[in-house]
């Protein structure tokens, strides 16, 4: 499995540098991560950090030379597999693990599909993606999100009542 | 220019009766509210509203450290929601 943590930005200069902008939460956490490649895996990129600019990084990528060659990486999107991010505490859990397992409720009865995970100041939301449906947002807390069983690829939603 | 301390903090009357009402209740509820213009006070403290953005109701749940802020600051109206990436979510 793999987690997308940046994208080529464009090209910088006639040397074949290229801008990367990172995704990730410290944002040159994406020169640590190893081995970067793209979507597919068939292709891995050899960056090197030349130096900073606005919201980006310039980095050299093995085997670019030129500014065309650069040109032709921009906006590809680049991944890092799954295995290269360090364990988590207890009762925390990555985005990208979160993403796409199934909800149920408390009975067991389905409810749809995780599909985002929001930080707006007051804690962690899971959004559910409900099958024809509007999507549900329920806190990440204990007592919403009981269980998450990440080898069933599922997670229990006791629905909140609303006041 | 800052609130006359005299008046103390505004909030609108409804979400006090709402917050006392939930309370009392015990249940996992959340509470909807649609005044994102009224001050977190200290006794909402451990409850979840649902403010209301102008679309949906996005769960605020009150921590200690939001006393004093707008119910409306914890519910964006235009979100980038960026990338997951290497994000965690720490279950509270």
């Amino acid at each position: 499995m793999r987690f997308c943590v940046g994208a080529f930005a464009g090209a910088h200069g006639v040397r074949g540098l290229v801008k990367l902008k990172s995704f990730t939460g410290e944002p040159d956490a994406i020169l640590r991560y190893r081995p970067l490649t793209d979507e597919v895996g068939g292709r891995e990129f050899q960056v090197t950090l030349v130096s900073t600019a606005k919201d980006c990084f310039v980095v050299k990528v093995d085997g670019v030379t030129t500014r065309e060659g650069a040109e032709a990486l921009a906006s590809v999107r680049v991944y890092a597999p799954r295995a290269a991010l360090p364990a988590t505490e207890e009762d925390e859990f990555y985005h990208a693990d979160l993403i796409g397992l199934a909800a149920e409720t408390t009975d067991g009865a389905p409810l749809g599909q995780v599909a985002g995970l929001y930080d707006f100041g007051a804690g962690d939301v899971l959004e559910i993606a409900v099958p024809g449906g509007k999507p549900l947002l329920v806190p990440f807390t204990r007592a919403a999100v009981p269980q998450v069983d990440m080898a069933g690829k599922r997670v229990v939603i006791d629905l909140p009542v609303e006041a | 220019m800052a609130r006359s301390v005299w008046k103390g903090p505004f909030v609108d009357g409804y979400l006090l009766k709402k917050a006392e009402k939930s309370r009392g209740s015990g249940r996992n509820e959340i509470i909807k509210i649609w005044s994102r213009r009224s001050t977190i006070l200290p006794q909402f403290v451990g409850l979840t509203f649902g403010v209301y953005n102008g679309q949906k109701f996005i769960p605020v749940l009150v921590t200690e450290n939001m006393i004093g802020h707008k119910f409306g600051e914890f519910s964006p109206t235009r979100t980038f929601y960026g990338h997951a990436s290497d994000k965690k979510a720490k279950r509270a």
